[in-house]
């Protein structure tokens, strides 16, 4: 196991810079979910970990020691690709000690670890088969198996689960869980799924142009996000937005005006915000409250809105709607068996201030008072 | 298309592919028909398409002059040496150019792609300076050595390498493999059909290579197979029923390699194509 540690790591191609200065640490044993959109450079600064890729400044320790210019073979890394790279022409069992066969182990030392990583992942029956004679999740755990084999200090997995149907992606999480508290090693894990980075990692770093957004558990990401993209990123359906303008602060509250000319408010620390700044409000689609009893919705308070579209998921309903001045539209979250509105109708939405957030115009996180 | 046309077309293109089959033959039967008549009945004014006397004797008389079975070594020797020297330079160099990043590369690349354009007739004098201040001349490396650059057989194998995905080249050199490992260990293997194809053909062209050997050797004892067939003459001019025996003769190991590796090389040719096989 060993902890890994950058500092300033930059990437260029010519005059393109890729990574913009990246500083993270990873600390011993833990499990990390390198996430964002594509081609944001989660990717890039693995293989640059795993010495695929050459590092164009900054410094990289592994373990404590310095690693720029060092062999990816002599890194104590192991990784499994997105594709799985088995090799085509190799049984099982020869993937997974071709490794320790260029190491020049003891054959009988290649088969014993060999033997020992398929028993753990339940894969001692494929060994002397082919690739190509092996299902996705098979040849997925043989690429974890010719990681394990190696007992490398730090596993990276780019993206290994992409390939898989969404049954077996489930299902591989909780293995790649469960194997992760066997075997305590430093995993980095990169993915452009939530879900993933949510469930695994221990500590979410968030990418976005080349930069780290955030970097954070994954609870304290979620509900406590440093900007509107973190915001957005993490949650499914996304945040809401919606635009608005500072009318006043009231002790520990802020007071936005709404594009359709309604008040509402938010608890957050907006001392630092002048009275007229364009600011945007933020809400997740599970604390928007919908309002579409006839009376309710014809009456005061709220944000006044259209159904659009009712989605039944099974276990919740999602409501998307319309409201004046907000280009988008919002989505509501209603817990299945509840009422859910029909599509066309006026509701009016509703919100606990402590539970939004606020952006200001560049897109920053104005504290929460409470 | 109604039945009737379509079944003209098939009796067309069969029809076709008989004329085309026999022109390609009747020199090679006419050969083998010359080779099995009396030396004198190869120069009479009568024309026969077969034999009027059948006979072996152009066959045992070139087996038996000695020279035959020397020729064959030599052709094998050098044809093997061309094959297998050609192979690992172009594996290499195509490896470099496919998978490699190194300062100049594309312009490497491009040297390498411009010995396309000339022919080898314009290298033959430099080239036999070159190897006779090498002390090369009639030598087995002097025929070899100015055979085994071949920018086809580079552009080939680095068409078929850029198509092998990246990954298999990273996950070798993080499980331990340096550029000559990953060629031998993963890229080798994966183009296996190819290699056969790209031998097969090397090997095919060295043995019926005649122009260079013709320069370089000098020494009966040093020639190849279709240099060799040149002495088959005496004091009364070529004798032909021996000259075809000799060529027959010549010809059968390198026929027999095609048609015993005749599978690799389709599928080979089909993998370069892109087909399925």
């Amino acid at each position: 196991m060993a902890s890994v540690r950058l500092r300033g790591i930059q990437k260029s191609y010519g005059d393109n810079l890729v990574i913009k200065g990246v500083d993270l640490d990873v600390e011993d044993g833990q499990f990390v979910v390198f996430v964002g959109p594509s081609g944001c450079g989660k990717s890039t600064l693995l293989r640059m970990i795993a010495g695929l890729e050459d590092i164009s400044a900054g410094t990289l320790e592994l373990g404590g020691r310095p690693c720029n210019g060092v062999d990816p073979a002599r890194r104590g890394i192991a990784m499994v690709f997105q594709s799985y790279a088995l090799y085509p022409h190799m049984t099982v069992a020869d993937n997974m000690g071709f490794a320790l066969k260029l190491a020049k182990v003891a054959k009988a030392e290649i088969a014993e670890r060999v033997g020992r990583a398929a028993a753990i992942l339940q894969i001692d029956h494929l060994l002397d088969r082919k690739p190509k004679a092996l299902s996705g999740g098979q040849r997925q755990r043989v690429a974890i198996g010719r990681a394990i084999v190696r007992k490398p200090e730090v596993f990276l997995f780019d993206e290994p689960l992409s390939n898989l149907d969404a049954a077996l992606r489930a299902q591989t999480r909780v293995e790649l869980a469960q194997l992760h508290r066997e075997l305590g090693s430093t995993m980095i894990y990169v993915t452009h799924d939530q879900v993933e980075a949510m469930t695994l990692g221990q500590k979410i770093v968030v990418f976005n142009g080349g930069r780290i957004e955030q970097a954070g558990t994954p609870l304290d990401l979620y509900e406590r996000p440093a900007n509107r993209f973190v915001a957005g990123f993490l949650g499914s359906p996304r945040m809401n937005f919606i635009p608005a303008v500072l009318a006043g602060e009231e002790g520990a509250t802020a007071r936005l005006r709404l594009p359709d000319g309604s008040l509402a408010e938010v608890a957050a620390d907006v001392a630092q915000a002048r009275v007229g700044a364009a600011l945007t409000l933020g809400i997740r689609p599970e604390h928007l409250r919908l309002q579409f009893d006839p009376a309710a919705a014809a009456g005061p308070g709220g944000i006044p809105a259209t159904v659009a579209l009712v989605e039944y998921l099974g276990d919740v309903t999602l409501v998307h709607v319309r409201v004046d001045g907000v280009d988008a539209t919002l989505a509501a979250k209603v817990q299945a068996g509840g009422a859910a509105p029909a599509s066309g109708s006026r509701v009016r939405l509703g919100f606990d201030p402590a539970r939004a957030y606020l952006f200001d115009e560049a897109g920053l996180a104005f504290i929460s008072r409470t | 298309m109604n039945a009737r046309s379509s079944l003209a077309w098939t009796v067309l293109g069969a029809a076709s592919a008989i004329v085309l089959a026999a022109l390609w033959a009747a020199p090679l039967l006419w050969a083998l028909s010359t080779a099995l008549r009396p030396e004198l009945e190869t120069v009479s004014s009568d024309f026969h398409w077969l034999p009027q006397t059948w006979t072996l004797d152009a066959f045992a008389k070139t087996l038996a002059a000695g020279n035959l079975l020397r020729w064959l070594l030599n052709s094998a020797l050098v044809a093997l040496g061309v094959t297998v020297v050609t192979m690992a330079i172009s594996l290499m160099a195509a490896y470099a150019f496919s998978q490699l990043r190194f300062r100049g590369r594309s312009l490497v690349f491009g040297l390498a792609m411009l010995a396309f354009l000339l022919p080898f007739e314009a290298l033959l004098v430099p080239l036999f300076r070159t190897m006779h201040q090498l002390g090369l001349v009639n030598s087995y490396a002097g025929i070899v050595l100015p055979q085994v650059v071949s920018p086809v057989v580079i552009y080939v194998f680095k068409g078929f390498f850029d198509a092998i995905p990246a990954d298999f080249r990273e996950a070798a050199t993080m499980d331990g493999a340096g550029p000559l490992r990953v060629l031998w260990s993963v890229y080798l293997p994966l183009s296996g059909n190819i290699v056969w194809a790209m031998a097969i053909v090397t090997f095919i062209a060295a043995w019926n290579n005649f122009l260079w050997p013709f320069i370089i050797v000098t020494s009966t004892d040093m020639m190849t197979i279709p240099l060799g067939l040149t002495q088959t003459y005496d004091a009364f001019g070529v004798r032909y029923a021996q000259l075809m025996a000799a060529a027959l003769l010549g010809a059968l190991p390198v026929a027999l390699a095609y048609v015993l590796f005749q599978k690799k090389v389709t599928q080979g040719f089909l993998a370069a194509s892109g087909l399925k096989g």
